[in-house]
């Protein structure tokens, strides 16, 4: 049997010994970015940790761009030897392979596993090519696990309403309806969490399946929610992502978020089927700043891609919709573009029914995240043309009254998932 | 002729010496009148001779209203009358000499009690010859730049003097008016001073408070070049006239600005290393080597003739005015989270108060300190685990009477306890009937044995007074390991500041070959090889090995 954590890792883990506070960070070749994230976290331990038993563990998927050596050698100018000169204790930094199945889920594990090991207090995780990364950030994710015993810390970030429809549109409100817990980011890749949620989360029979390689965030989010652990959310500020040729493009993000989400929901049923309605989620730190213009999304483009997908895909969706469902769709489609109006309420059914037909497996389950795509486009360009001169705050509330139609429609998806079971 | 000192054929003695600093009033008392004097004093050298000392230093002893304990001098060349005649004090001398034991004293050179004959001169008249030894203005904002020590006892640096309506600088307490080094009669007096008491014997002088000679407008009025010029000018009449003398300074500074107090070699023999003190206790309190290691590899080099004094405690405060804002709230945190023991920007404890009475971290910083680059100095009573009382005013909870037995008044006395120039210390913990020399002079593993044979090993071997320090990085960041390194002899430290077991991985490659052999218990280590050198230790354990080729 593979051992979690190498033999040379641990020699290293042993001379750290128990830590306050543990910043993970999974990368595959970041070497353009790790840089500044590793000098953000040092600079946190620095100004926010003086006190505390620190430790950076940088778990790599096998760079073939030096991402290592940078983690491990990376040294401070004259003005960050300032600021670290601040932390009363000595800053560690491991940077180990992992080994395994290529993925955030194997690095996530050998994080949490050292975290264990350690008996963290707190953990971070950062994605590494985050630019916009700062040390507030680490403080933010960390602070309310170390101060308050929150067990988990999803972020907030400083995003326009329109930015991001996948999460806005279907992510946020469904996850919300389902959990009964308004999140802004179920599925994030920053968090922050407690030693004992790390601990509880390596026990959980996950990470040898596809949902601990591509939809782990997600995972983490509803587990915390979903098993009474205490949760809240800290304001980060405005996300950049460097741009990588990693990236999947929509198709393939599509099918990995929703089909997480729902695989999430489906393993997660028992907890969330009985709970009604919704509470907030405390935000634990200053509000962010929006801003105030408006992403460059081409709504009328998304339509067309509705309107033609709605036709080929006619006979899966009738295997997946009911009727009723299908027809208000296909009315839906054929309006012209700029008159185009995907209701709330149509939009929620299609969601419900895809969710249902997931769960009941009605076809290859990544068939029906597939089919969903096109009716997604529609929902997000209908959304984007019809809120197009919109302010933000109006934007918030159309965003927030398609919530509540997932809340208001959520016994009727419960009523036909426990129907089946 | 022999010899009659060790190492007096040497004139840097100071550098292979053990220190060890007293107060006469809380000494010992020969005469019952409550208050410790020279006579018992003598009565003593042979307990701190048996301990391994080199030499003493003497807080004030000579006349005085004590409003700063002695450090407000009213006459330099006497003997304060509670503390016995100058022959008490001649014939103390020859008998620490005899003993192959120095003695320093101290010399407060910034400021004189404000009853000093030389200030009740200066203050009864503008036109009188002594007026500019002490520093005047007609306004109170001069200097403003300049901090103020005593924070919690004064508001300013000047003092109104209703007689001549002058205000008169003071850096310490206003009842401490500070001397006008600008003048030059004032420099020729103070070399006066020293060679009194030179002559009659004292080998050399701990002088106080030597940043602050030297006033100027638009400055700190610290460290300034013509403070230096003072000193060199008194270093130079003291090379002049006498050899195997010492001069150690106080200057509470950052290393790098004490480093000008050591000059070319010209102007102080030794210097106290002041921020290496609170991190000390602050590794062991993080239980990370950091700290410590940070302040000795910023610390610069010194004169081939030069020592740093390196101490655990001493008579004033732990002083916390050489940390950072966010070391000094730690400390405060985790050594005085009861705000009666802080004082000044410092803490008012003992060292075993501070440690919470744990004889494995008492041993374990004894260990450090002794193993540390300097001459260490160590304050009377905190060799046998002494306590403290810091609901006693200022810093006279540090300052209470030595604890010789269990019996009348620890043996210190034989007044009546209400009579003593220091209550006793008489809590459960401390008190004398439970920590004093008697008992633990009968016990083998008592502390104050266990003192003495830390002291022998370290007189074992020169590399730790004369030889360079190497730290070890071991990622266990819990174990502080360094070697001492002089020409062929290696000293090979390793010491674990947790409280827990640890086990740690030494790159020792460079001493492949070499086989460790504990100090103490002469127990021999295996061979160190090419690959990493591990070892155990439990909580708060510390190796010295000898590094052999064998």
């Amino acid at each position: 049997m593979t051992s979690l954590l190498p033999d040379e890792l641990v020699h290293e883990l042993m001379a750290v010994g128990q830590v306050d506070v543990l910043v993970g960070i999974p990368t595959l070749n970041n070497a353009a970015t790790i840089g500044q994230v590793v000098k953000a976290v040092h600079h946190a331990f620095g100004r926010y940790c003086s006190r505390e038993r620190t430790v950076l563990i940088n778990c790599d998927g096998g760079s073939e761009d030096g991402t290592r050596a940078i983690v491990r050698d990376l040294s401070m100018d004259e003005a960050d030897t300032l600021t670290l000169r601040h932390s009363l204790r000595t800053m560690h930094r491991i940077s180990t392979p992992y080994h395994g199945v290529p993925g955030k889920g194997s690095a996530l594990r050998q994080i949490f596993a050292a975290a264990d090991l350690l008996q963290a207090g707190a953990v971070a995780v950062l994605d590494p090519d985050v630019t916009s990364v700062t040390p507030e950030w680490i403080e933010a994710l960390v602070r309310p696990v170390r101060a308050k015993q929150f067990d988990f810390i999803a972020p907030i970030y400083a995003r326009h309403p329109l930015e991001g429809p996948l999460v806005s549109q279907l992510v946020r409100p469904l996850a919300r309806a389902a959990y009964g817990w308004q999140i802004a980011e179920p599925q994030a890749a920053e968090f922050g969490c407690s030693g004992r949620f790390a601990a509880h989360c390596l026990d959980q029979p996950v990470w040898d399946t596809p949902l601990a390689q591509v939809g782990l965030d997600i995972w983490l989010t509803g587990e915390a929610v979903s098993r009474g652990f205490r949760c809240a959310q800290a304001p980060l500020g405005p996300r950049t992502v460097a741009p990588g040729p990693l990236r999947p493009g929509l198709a393939e993000t599509f099918t990995q978020v929703v089909g997480s989400l729902f695989a999430c929901l489906e393993q997660q049923a028992p907890f969330w089927l009985g709970r009604q309605g919704s509470e907030a989620l405390p935000a634990i730190g200053p509000p962010l700043t929006l801003p105030v213009d408006a992403p460059a999304i081409d709504g009328e483009r998304l339509l067309q891609s509705f309107g033609t997908n709605l036709v080929d895909l006619q006979a899966i969706l009738d295997t997946i919709l009911g009727p009723d469902t299908h027809a208000a769709l296909s009315a839906t489609a054929q309006q012209p573009p700029p008159r185009l109006h995907f209701s709330d309420e149509l939009w929620v059914a299609t969601v419900y029914q895809f969710l249902a037909a997931h769960h009941e497996g009605v076809m290859r389950r990544d068939h029906v995240t597939q089919a969903l795509l096109p009716l997604y486009l529609g929902r997000a360009g209908s959304f984007v043309m019809q809120h197009a001169g919109s302010d933000p705050a109006q934007i918030d509330a159309a965003l927030d009254a398609l919530s509540a139609a997932f809340e208001r429609a959520k016994p009727s998806l419960v009523q036909r998932w426990t129907g089946t079971t | 002729m022999e010899p009659r000192l060790p190492g007096e054929s040497r004139p840097d003695w100071y550098k292979d010496a053990i220190f060890y600093q007293l107060h006469v009033k809380t000494f010992c008392d020969s005469d019952g009148d409550g208050v410790g004097d020279f006579k018992g004093l003598s009565t003593k050298l042979d307990y701190v001779q048996a301990l391994g000392v080199d030499c003493l230093w003497l807080l004030p002893m000579y006349p005085s209203p004590f409003r700063d304990d002695g450090y407000d001098i009213a006459d330099y060349c006497s003997i304060h009358p509670s503390y016995g005649t100058m022959d008490d004090f001649r014939a103390f001398l020859e008998a620490a000499h005899a003993r192959g034991m120095r003695v320093i004293t101290e010399l407060v050179v910034n400021h004189t009690s404000d009853q000093h004959a030389w200030f009740q001169e200066a203050r009864s008249s503008r036109d009188h010859p002594r007026r500019d030894w002490y520093v005047w203005s007609d306004t109170d904002d001069r200097y403003d730049l300049v901090r103020i020590i005593f924070v919690d006892t004064e508001r300013s640096n000047w003092a109104w003097d209703p007689g001549t309506k002058q205000y008169y600088w003071h850096r310490f307490f206003s009842h401490q008016p500070d001397l006008n080094y600008d003048n030059p009669a004032v420099r020729e007096e103070m070399w006066n001073v020293m060679k009194f008491w030179l002559d009659i014997g004292v080998d050399g002088f701990r002088v106080d408070a030597v940043p602050y000679l030297i006033e100027r407008d638009g400055t700190s009025c610290e460290n300034l070049p013509e403070t230096h010029d003072v000193l060199k000018f008194l270093r130079r009449r003291l090379d002049e006239h006498y050899t195997g003398k010492v001069l150690l300074a106080e200057a509470n500074q950052w290393p790098e600005d004490v480093r000008h107090y050591f000059g070319d070699g010209d102007e102080f023999h030794m210097a106290f290393h002041f921020p290496l003190m609170p991190r000390m206790f602050m590794a062991l309190r993080l239980e990370d080597r950091k700290p410590l290691v940070e302040i000795v590899e910023r610390t610069p080099a010194i004169p081939e003739s030069s020592q740093w004094g390196i101490f655990l405690r001493n008579h004033d405060e732990l002083t916390l005015e050489m940390v950072s804002d966010v070391e000094r709230a730690y400390m405060y945190d985790e050594y005085a989270m009861d705000p009666v023991a802080r004082i000044n920007v410092g803490i008012r404890r003992r060292l075993a108060p501070l440690l919470e009475g744990d004889r494995r971290r008492i041993e374990l910083m004894n260990g450090i300190l002794m193993s540390m680059p300097g001459s260490p100095f160590l304050y009377y009573g905190d060799e046998i685990g002494m306590g403290d009382n810091i609901y006693l005013g200022d810093r006279n909870g540090v300052r209470t009477p030595m604890q010789w037995s269990g019996g009348w008044n620890a043996g210190f006395s034989s007044a009546d306890p209400e009579r003593l120039a220091q209550p006793l210390i008489s809590n459960a913990m401390y008190g004398y009937q439970a920590v004093n020399v008697e008992a633990q002079r009968r016990a083998d593993h008592s502390l104050l044995n266990w003192t003495r044979r830390l002291i022998q090993a370290r007189k074992s071997t020169p590399v730790f007074s004369r030889g360079e320090i190497t730290f070890l990085k071991p990622v266990n960041h819990r174990v502080l390991a360094f070697l001492r390194t002089l020409e062929r002899e290696q000293v090979l430290v390793v010491c674990n500041l947790a409280g827990t077991a640890q086990a740690v991985q030494l790159d020792l490659k460079a001493y492949a070959g070499a086989l460790p052999i504990e100090m103490f218990g002469k127990s021999v280590f295996p061979r160190i090889g090419e690959g990493p050198y591990v070892l155990t230790l439990g909580p708060y354990d510390f190796y010295w090995f000898k590094l052999r080729r064998l």
